[in-house]
């Protein structure tokens, strides 16, 4: 035994020296690269040279080849415009997360990235991301100029931006949304529903009439009723919130909230009188796979100018909405999609550079999120300039190239397909603009003094959200018990952390 | 007299050295692929900030462990896993063991053939499928155990999702199921192995079947019984994720018997993604898994030489 | 023939085929589903015989066949290679790990045996194969990571050889001038059939089913199995369902994703299943020869 542990010790000295040479061996690559740069900086009457920036997304089922020729194209412009060569680094969406985790401890070259909105204050604590203040004042007009004041500075995290929002919807409102067939078969008055109490006797109707449709079921597989109803601030994580988006910003208790209560005792009843789907727990089929079939008529959810039409394409059933609560612009709908550069790139004007074309320039923009003019798309005849539509004898499964257009930069520079309303993006900005701003929109919550207690509480949130929320289970029984497990995970813990920094935050941006 | 020993030395090294060379591209892969990354083990006690690097990130104790142990769930989740996995070894190789010797029996290389295929189909399926057909089985609304077996008792259907009563069995049945075929064929190449001889002779003296299991094919394949129960051991308070994740659907209402280190772990560490915290509780199940593995080893030692591990 | 055995057999056919029922059924419902419509399971749950069927997730598999059989390519590349590689390499560790006069060969066994409780993680794991070997990207990186050999393997072997390999024949051997290397190759591996179709099978299904290689190291398309393929589907589905608010609608639609996975897994068996058989034979042609000569 002893001599096999001292063999242990051996093999692991080994290898610490090996390892030790091996990172000494990549910053000596690192330097050198560096010192080339340096070198060409110094004459000064050299022309500007061509670098080449990695630029990291999420993708979905998008073909590589296709993708390719995107990249060529946005090249052409990158290298005359900026001189700077991309590429890039797709990443499939659901790999998201343990890719970035490689790719951060490898430290390998990625100079300019997605960031999605969960992830945002956990990489800035983990020190993953540059602070991009002073280049966005050198490289940033473009950026800047696209965003009301108070959005871009929601982002700053101890009075630094460290990512970029896309420009979206960047508020929240939440209502119902319909199977028209049989709102209009019921004579169901859509502009009547504006609260819970008319959604149930909507829900009444269905249930009483088709015998063979589930009313209401739940916006996505594994979400519940109350993720698509959100009354509050959630300061993020849902951890400690923001009553009526003010609350003199007092920190309470989600789940002890009356409200929340209220909630649960409603969805129950629904629950028990077979309004809403019976497995919802456990349910693990999408929402529009549950529209397309017939089975359900309803759900829940977040939504945005042009919500209908949306929904209606992807559940090919034509849909109508009605709003519950009225749009609100919160640090989480702000925050949902944004741009930041990694800290060690070695290219960050570049980037930064780049980063602002796809905030200005609706060339790179709609090359992004249409693909190639006569390609992947047309300018639809007869309608307005930004219109375009699918080129001859295709549509959005056979064209080939697919992007989630909220993703890239600006989406008010990007074509409208004829199929959806061209005026989307003056709708979008209104939206923007009329939304109620949160008392704490701009305090972005860093999670990491309480990381222990945060993975306590997930894991009793995720015991018994879904069971509550979905009514499958009694509240007056459950809901109790739920709240006393918070408190031994250390619920107190995270709401008088979160109190704090909201109260620094507060002082620091002098809201009162 | 010491340079005796060292001649003697000598010559035993000339005599092992071709098999230590033998041995030299399986240790150099297990040094790369196994023990370098092992300084992985150290970022359990970081704090990891990547603009320090992983390496110079601030070491911050045992605090990524704290995480593990503070609240109720650290009890339920030790024993759930603790219990399945004991459970597990033993009914796992009592009936991979059953099944070998069974298949043994039929000479029909057709029909041994095509058994053996059969019960290695489970172990094809990814867990995540398995959660589909166990749901096919249990749905509440248009599973088979609702809608057909239970009204043919008569019995009132069952929300399976929502009682954590029936899980305990349903997991070791489904983990049974699916990994039965793949382990029988190790026992099956001992059994084969063991020398016709002996059963003839125990034929001739009128040895029942069960006599002639019980007396040669069970000692005669003690030692890989020993040995995968020893590995079986070691890896005691890790479990198969997808089994405890997937197959109970993620359901909250069955965390009581369902929830256990590794489906711990992976749903704390969902919002924050902390590379240390996970790191650490891969380490703390090590530990255990290692100083299970040494006190076992020992006690088999004591009784039989031979059947130790190292 | 006593009454006794024919019972023994006959109870061994009862019991085996009842087991063998209950692996097959759950394959079957997997095979109709994946050709069920997918409205249909959606209104009336999964079942044997489906009242509507569909070709829909083979048609979208079948519209990327280029894809797929590329895959499919690379596949039974590393599966080929990576196997033979590891039973090498298996063997020559536990061979002399099985010579109870090897000094040193218990350190060694607990060498190999420490691998199997600690291991570093993905993220250490993944920086030494890419910072020290520049691994990323390359065919070798879905054959070495994590598959070559594994510690589990090289021990169940070891204890085989202790097991079967009679040490009077290896001292005989040794006696009449034979080489280590010669022994090894002429009496080992020729008397451990039984071991090596065992531990040949594991790794070729270790290496038919692996795609975590091509997950971490892999992130050009021409180097992705047949696995990854698949999965990358199945992962953005998953993606797509749980993110519906997202927007992703009008991607999600294209996709038929109920049946999909089924379909999916469809794929990837099927051929485990039509080489099976002809493995079978080499496998028990390994097993009863070994057990002949042992």
């Amino acid at each position: 035994m002893s001599k096999a542990m001292r063999m242990m010790t051996v093999l692991m000295l080994c290898g610490a020296l090996l390892l030790s040479a091996c990172s000494k061996g990549n910053e000596g690559g690192g330097n050198a690269e560096n010192k080339g740069n340096a070198g060409n900086a110094g004459s000064p009457q050299a022309e500007e040279k061509i670098e080449e920036i990695t630029v990291a997304f999420p993708m979905i089922t998008a073909s590589q080849q296709e993708l390719q020729l995107v990249e060529d194209e946005i090249n052409k412009i990158s290298e005359e415009k900026i001189k700077t060569h991309v590429k890039f680094l797709p990443i499939s969406a659901g790999e998201w997360a343990q890719r970035m985790n490689l790719i951060f401890s490898g430290g390998e070259t990625l100079d300019l990235t997605y960031v999605a909105g969960g992830m945002y204050s956990g990489m800035v604590a983990k020190g993953q991301l540059v602070a991009l203040d002073d280049l966005l004042n050198q490289h940033g007009e473009g950026i800047k100029s696209a965003f009301e004041e108070k959005y871009l500075s929601s982002t700053k995290i101890k009075g630094q931006i460290y990512s970029v929002p896309t420009v979206r919807d960047l508020a929240a409102s939440f209502g119902i949304t319909m199977r028209k067939d049989l709102v209009d078969k019921h004579g169901i008055d859509v502009a009547s529903i504006k609260t819970l109490d008319d959604v149930e006797k909507v829900l009444k109707t269905i249930k009483d009439n088709e015998p063979n449709i589930v009313p209401l079921v739940p916006g996505g597989a594994g979400q519940t009723y109350r993720e698509n109803h959100v009354f509050y601030d959630p300061l993020g994580d849902n951890m400690g919130v923001l009553p009526n988006y003010d609350n003199g910003l007092k920190v309470v208790n989600l789940y002890e909230m009356p409200e929340y209560k209220a909630f649960l005792d409603r969805v129950r009843q629904w629950y028990l009188d077979g309004y809403t789907l019976a497995d919802a727990a456990t349910n693990k089929t999408q929402t529009f796979e549950l529209i397309k079939s017939g089975k359900a008529f309803a759900y829940l959810a977040m939504q945005k100018p042009g919500f209908a039409a949306q929904e209606s394409k992807a559940s090919s059933t034509e849909m109508v909405t009605a709003e519950l609560i009225a749009p609100v612009a919160t640090t989480s709908t702000v925050t949902g999609a944004m741009w930041g550069i990694p800290v060690h790139s070695k290219q960050q004007e570049k980037a930064m550079k780049f980063l602002n074309l796809l905030y200005s320039d609706p060339a790179i923009v709609n090359l992004f999120d249409w693909g190639i003019e006569g390609k992947h798309y047309v300018k639809a005849e007869g309608a307005a300039d930004h219109v375009i539509a699918y080129p001859e004898g295709k549509d959005a499964s056979t064209v080939g190239y697919n992007m989630l257009g909220w993703m890239f930069g600006n989406q008010f520079l990007s074509y409208v397909l004829n199929t959806d309303d061209p005026e989307i993006w003056a709708k979008t900005e209104e939206f923007n603009r009329v939304s109620k701003p949160s008392k704490a929109l701009g305090f972005v919550f860093d999670a990491s003094p309480v990381k222990t207690e945060v993975a306590s509480v997930t894991n009793v949130v995720t015991q018994y959200r879904l069971p509550l929320e979905t009514g499958s289970v009694d509240p007056e029984k459950m809901l109790p018990e739920f709240i006393e497990k918070l408190k031994a995970a250390g619920m107190d813990k995270i709401i008088a952390e979160k109190q704090k920094q909201l109260d620094e935050w507060a002082k620091a941006n002098s809201v009162q | 007299m010491e340079i005796k020993t060292t001649r003697r030395k000598r010559i035993h090294l000339r005599r092992f050295l071709p098999l230590y060379l033998m041995m030299i591209p399986g240790l150099l892969y297990l040094l790369i692929n196994n023990y370098l990354p092992m300084f992985g083990l150290s970022i359990a006690f970081k704090n990891v900030n990547y603009a320090q690097g992983i390496w110079g990130s601030d070491w911050v104790g045992i605090s990524n462990f704290e995480y593990l142990f503070r609240t109720t769930d650290a009890y339920i989740i030790t024993r759930n896993t603790l219990l399945y996995n004991a459970v597990f070894i033993v009914l796992g190789l009592t009936i991979a063991i059953a099944i070998a010797i069974l298949l043994n029996e039929i000479r029909s290389k057709m029909a041994r053939g095509f058994y053996q295929s059969v019960i290695l189909l489970p172990y094809l399926i990814s867990m995540i499928l398995v959660s589909y057909l166990v749901y096919a089985l249990l749905s509440p609304q248009s599973g088979f155990m609702n809608k057909t077996i239970l009204p043919m008792f008569g019995l009132d259907p069952i929300s399976w999702y929502l009682e954590s009563k029936y899980w305990p069995y349903i997991l070791t049945i489904v983990h049974i199921w699916k990994g039965a075929g793949y382990s029988c064929i190790v026992f099956l190449a001992a059994i084969i192995g063991i020398d016709r001889e002996y059963y003839e002779a125990a034929e001739l003296d009128g040895a029942t079947k069960w006599m002639q299991i019980r007396k040669i094919t069970l000692p005669m394949i003690t030692p890989i019984i020993t040995m995968l129960a020893l590995l079986g051991i070691g890896r005691i308070f890790y479990s198969d994720f997808g089994l405890f994740y997937q197959v109970p659907m993620n359901s909250g209402a069955l965390y009581e018997t369902t929830n256990v280190i590794d489906t711990y772990v992976f749903r704390g560490l969902l919002q924050i993604g902390d590379i240390g915290m996970s790191a650490a509780a891969g380490f703390y199940q090590s530990l255990v898994g290692f100083v299970l593995v040494l006190v076992s080893n020992y006690i088999v030692r004591r009784f039989d030489k031979d059947n130790a591990l190292f | 023939m006593t009454r006794q055995y024919i019972g023994w057999r006959t109870a061994s056919h009862v019991i085996m085929a009842l087991l063998s029922l209950a692996c097959l059924l759950p394959f079957v419902l997997l095979f109709t589903s994946s050709v069920t419509d997918a409205d249909t399971i959606v209104k009336e749950g999964y079942t044997f015989v489906p009242s509507k069927l569909s070709f829909a997730a083979y048609d979208y598999l079948f519209a990327n066949s280029k894809t797929v059989i590329h895959a499919y390519g690379i596949t039974i590349l590393t599966t080929v290679i990576g196997t033979t590689a590891s039973l090498l390499m298996t063997s020559m560790l536990a061979y002399p790990l099985s010579r109870k006069d090897l000094p040193g060969g218990m350190v060694i066994a607990f060498i190999v045996f420490f691998t199997l409780l600690f291991n570093g993680g993905l993220v250490p794991t993944y920086m030494i194969y890419t910072q020290m070997f520049d691994i990323q990207n390359t065919f070798l990186a879905q054959v070495i990571p994590w598959l070559l050999m594994n510690g589990f393997n090289v021990l169940l072997m070891r204890a085989f050889f202790m097991n079967s390999i009679p040490v009077p024949v290896l001292e005989s051997a040794s006696i009449d001038g034979a080489g280590e290397f010669t022994i090894y190759y002429k009496i080992v591996l020729q008397l451990s059939l039984p071991i090596l179709a065992t531990i040949g099978l594991f790794q070729a299904l270790a290496y038919w089913n692996d795609w975590n290689n091509g997950l971490v190291f892999i992130t050009e398309a021409r180097l992705f199995n047949l696995q990854n393929v698949l999965n990358k589907i199945m992962s953005d589905i998953e993606f797509l369902t749980s993110s519906a608010s997202m927007g992703a609608g009008s991607v999600a639609a294209q996709l038929p994703s109920e049946t999909f996975r089924m379909a999916i897994a469809v794929v990837g068996i099927v051929p485990i299943l039509i080489a099976y058989p002809f493995f079978q034979k080499y496998f028990v042609k390994g097993l009863t020869i070994g057990a002949v000569k042992g």
